[in-house]
């Protein structure tokens, strides 16, 4: 698998939930070779809110954990023992990226931060995502999830028609899933300068801008002038003759985007089951589709197409967004537990011995367990 | 970068094909690629039909003409009419297909079959799955919404499913356009075999609902929308609306921050405790909300740690402080439009920011 587009690329990732830890995980599906750093006092939170019981090993069961970071090496070393932080520094020097979404300035009172890691390595590229960006008032300001629907826009657009504006919630949190659709993609293209210019740089993106950036056309609109006033229509689309959800006879709603006028729709739909109203529609030229739910995407293999993918240990894990040259997303490995690959990366990359390595457990600086409470 | 005037993509040529007769939503989602694409310094010939792109007459509109989907999706683009159903069109196509890196296309173009066959690497659009084999059917952003499961998601349970604001669907096919078309480049660059890529709107926003397939997995019942039964809300303020947001170890800060003894009860302990009393929970907590200012209640709750998300229009981002500190929005002298504020590429290159120039105007 030497010929993949990222092949030879080596990633530092110190990704988190889903922003940071899936712009690393794209990058591995391409061929990159991705290194999760975690440590014991500090593990990927998603490990703990999946978790799915309190029993030994809690740590490595966690579904949202395996979802995101297949086909991922992990380490655990302590970020804040200085021993910890020098052989992030020596992994540094052997890798082309980093990509973090800590709270801003946390990597850089470890001292690995972009300014000291580009002194070892000046051909890094160093994505920081966080909420707001690395500069201006707000930099430091905390964000989980729908905060980020409220601040970038996107809820003031979302609800019924003429009600209060919505939030996609925590179970889908919008904003942080489409960042590393875009992250990933400016990565590859700073790698590509770096392999050209021989040298690296500092990428800094903005969950909430990326989000923003989604309301590209409301913000050019709403800055030329009062008149367009952005306001919530419930389903309607600017420009279309109708569009919303009915209910059907078997309870399931249909979601119809008619290009003109249908009185009928309702009244249509509620003497049908979803599939025969969206089929008849369809038929008609009119686009129509059930509202399915988890278990529906789960269970229709074609619908799925590449996005649902089981890891070697048979387990379903997260698949691709797109499709390269016809094939299905390659799970080379499932999501690590905890420190899984500590000592074969500190042998095979650095060189590390086996004194070195007891060393480095004895003092705490890798682990394979938790050694600190809940997050 | 090194110098001001070198771009990281300026050594590539990508061709946009916009076809007749491609649904609307597949098309915002490969102008979304080139776009991506052309701001970063890729040199994206736009192909437009006779008549040019439809979406130059989509809503939203500007005060003096033309639309502003439009303008914020082919910033930095070069267009070329070619009329596709004439042997001429067709040769010239022939042509740029021949010595271009790339080519953006959607599934149903009359060009599909040549673009997938040429040099340059093909990042094609399509509604759905090949394995649904459904490039015929009828299809819209809201009716991929649907079948991907997000409708599912947002509302209150017994109400109608409710649609995301802004063209979601496509956008994210867009985003996931361009990290292909990156990906194609970069292994082209490498001097490595270039991988075709297909992006299906409904693929991209099942991969974008995956905790609604991972939780139905599981426990065997799908996430959907709570609304009101939900932890998290969205609660009326004396000059809008906040989102009432926090992780589970942010509890105390929330309760130290609303100041309301009642909040100590035993019942609001846990999450679950106020998930089965959401609506006490929102009965202490709403008042607090009532006489305070988006502003005010964002400083305090900063203040303890809260990430309460005040909701912002368009209108008032495009005032807002932290856009304007990091220099978000490009304003753009557009020839006949005059200046268009538009917000740039949410990336800052060691510091640097991607001016757009504006879309192109069409030329028969």
């Amino acid at each position: 698998m030497s010929d993949r587009p990222l092949s030879g690329v080596r990633v530092l990732d110190f990704g988190l939930l889903t922003a940071g830890a899936n712009t690393s995980a794209m990058l591995a599906d391409l061929g990159a070779d991705v290194l999760k750093i975690e440590s014991g006092a500090y593990l990927d939170p998603f490990r703990v809110v999946g978790k799915p019981d309190n029993d030994a090993g809690w740590w490595n069961r966690s579904p949202q954990f395996r979802f995101t970071n297949r086909n991922k090496r992990g380490l655990a070393l302590n970020l804040k023992d200085p021993k910890g932080q020098r052989v992030i520094r020596e992994l540094a020097a052997h890798c082309d990226v980093v990509v973090e979404n800590f709270r801003r300035g946390v990597l850089d009172r470890a001292g690995l931060g972009y300014k000291e890691l580009n002194v070892v390595n000046p051909r890094l590229v160093f994505a920081a995502i966080s909420s707001q960006g690395d500069s201006g008032p707000e930099r430091m300001n905390v964000s989980f999830g729908s905060t980020l629907d409220a601040t970038s826009g996107i809820a003031s657009l979302t609800g019924y028609d003429g009600e209060e504006p919505r939030i996609s919630g925590m179970d889908v949190n919008y904003p942080d899933q489409i960042v590393s659709l875009f992250a990933a993609g400016v990565v590859i293209t700073a790698v590509m300068e770096a392999r050209r210019s021989r040298k690296g740089c500092f990428l800094d993106v903005s969950q909430r801008e990326v989000a923003s950036f989604t309301l590209g056309e409301e913000i050019v609109a709403a800055a030329s002038g009062p008149k367009h006033i952005a306001r919530r229509r419930g389903n309607a689309g600017e420009g279309i003759a109708q569009q919303d959800t009915y209910l059907c006879g078997d309870d399931r709603w249909i979601a119809v985007t008619a290009e003109s006028k249908r009185d009928d729709l309702a009244a249509f739909c509620a003497e049908r089951t979803a599939a025969k109203a969206a089929a008849e529609l369809l038929a008609q030229g009119i686009a129509a589709a059930p509202c399915n739910d988890g278990n529906d995407l789960l269970h229709d293999k074609s619908l799925a197409g590449v996005t649902l993918v089981r890891d070697d240990r048979g387990q379903l894990v997260k698949g691709l967004p797109y499709r390269l040259d016809g094939d299905d997303a390659i799970i080379e490995r499932a999501a690590p537990d905890l420190g899984q690959h500590t000592e074969e990366v500190l042998r095979d990359l650095l060189g590390y011995d086996e004194a070195k390595l007891e060393e480095l457990a004895k003092a705490g600086v890798t682990c394979a367990t938790p050694n600190a409470g809940e997050i | 970068m090194s110098a001001a005037d070198t771009l990281p993509l300026q050594r590539f040529t990508v061709i946009e094909v916009n076809d007749r007769d491609v649904p609307q939503c597949l098309r915002l989602a490969t102008s979304l690629a080139g776009k991506i694409a052309a701001d970063l310094g890729a040199d994206v010939l736009k192909i437009e039909p006779p008549g040019g792109d439809a979406v130059r007459q989509a809503p939203p509109l500007l005060p003096h003409g033309g639309s502003a989907l439009f303008q914020f999706l082919n910033t930095s683009k070069r267009s070329l009419v070619l009329d596709l159903t004439s042997a001429t069109g067709r040769t010239a196509m022939d042509k740029l297909l021949g010595t271009a890196d790339a080519v953006l296309f959607e599934e149903p173009a009359s060009i599909a079959a040549k673009a997938r066959a040429g040099k340059a690497v093909p990042i094609e659009v399509a509604a759905f799955p090949v394995e649904m084999d459904a490039a015929a059917q009828p299809v819209s952003e809201f009716t991929i919404l649907a079948t991907s499961g997000l409708l599912h998601m947002v509302g209150e349970p017994e109400r109608k499913p409710l649609r995301l604001g802004g063209h979601q669907a496509s956008y994210a096919a867009g985003l996931t356009a361009f990290t292909g078309l990156a990906a194609a480049l970069a292994a082209r660059d490498a001097g490595r075999h270039a991988p075709g890529v297909r992006v299906s709107l409904a693929e991209v926003m099942q991969w974008v609902n995956w905790k609604a397939v991972s939780g139905a997995e599981a426990s065997g019942v799908s996430p959907g929308r709570e609304g009101t039964r939900s932890e998290f809300q969205i609660v009326p303020c004396r000059d809008g609306h906040v989102a009432v947001v926090y992780t589970v170890t942010q509890w105390p800060a929330v309760r130290a921050l609303i100041g309301d003894a009642r909040l100590d009860e035993m019942k609001f302990a846990t999450r679950a405790g106020r998930r089965q009393n959401v609506g006490a929970l929102y009965e202490v907590i709403r008042p607090w909300f009532a006489d305070k200012t988006r502003r005010k209640i964002q400083a305090l709750a900063q203040a303890k740690g809260v990430p309460f998300g005040p909701v912002f229009s368009p209108a008032e981002l495009v005032e807002a402080e932290q856009y304007l500190a990091r220099g978000f929005f490009a304003d753009v002298a557009h020839p006949t439009l005059g200046t268009l504020r538009l917000p740039q590429l949410p990336v800052q290159w060691n510091g640097r920011s991607f001016a757009p120039r504006p879309a192109p105007e069409l030329r028969a």
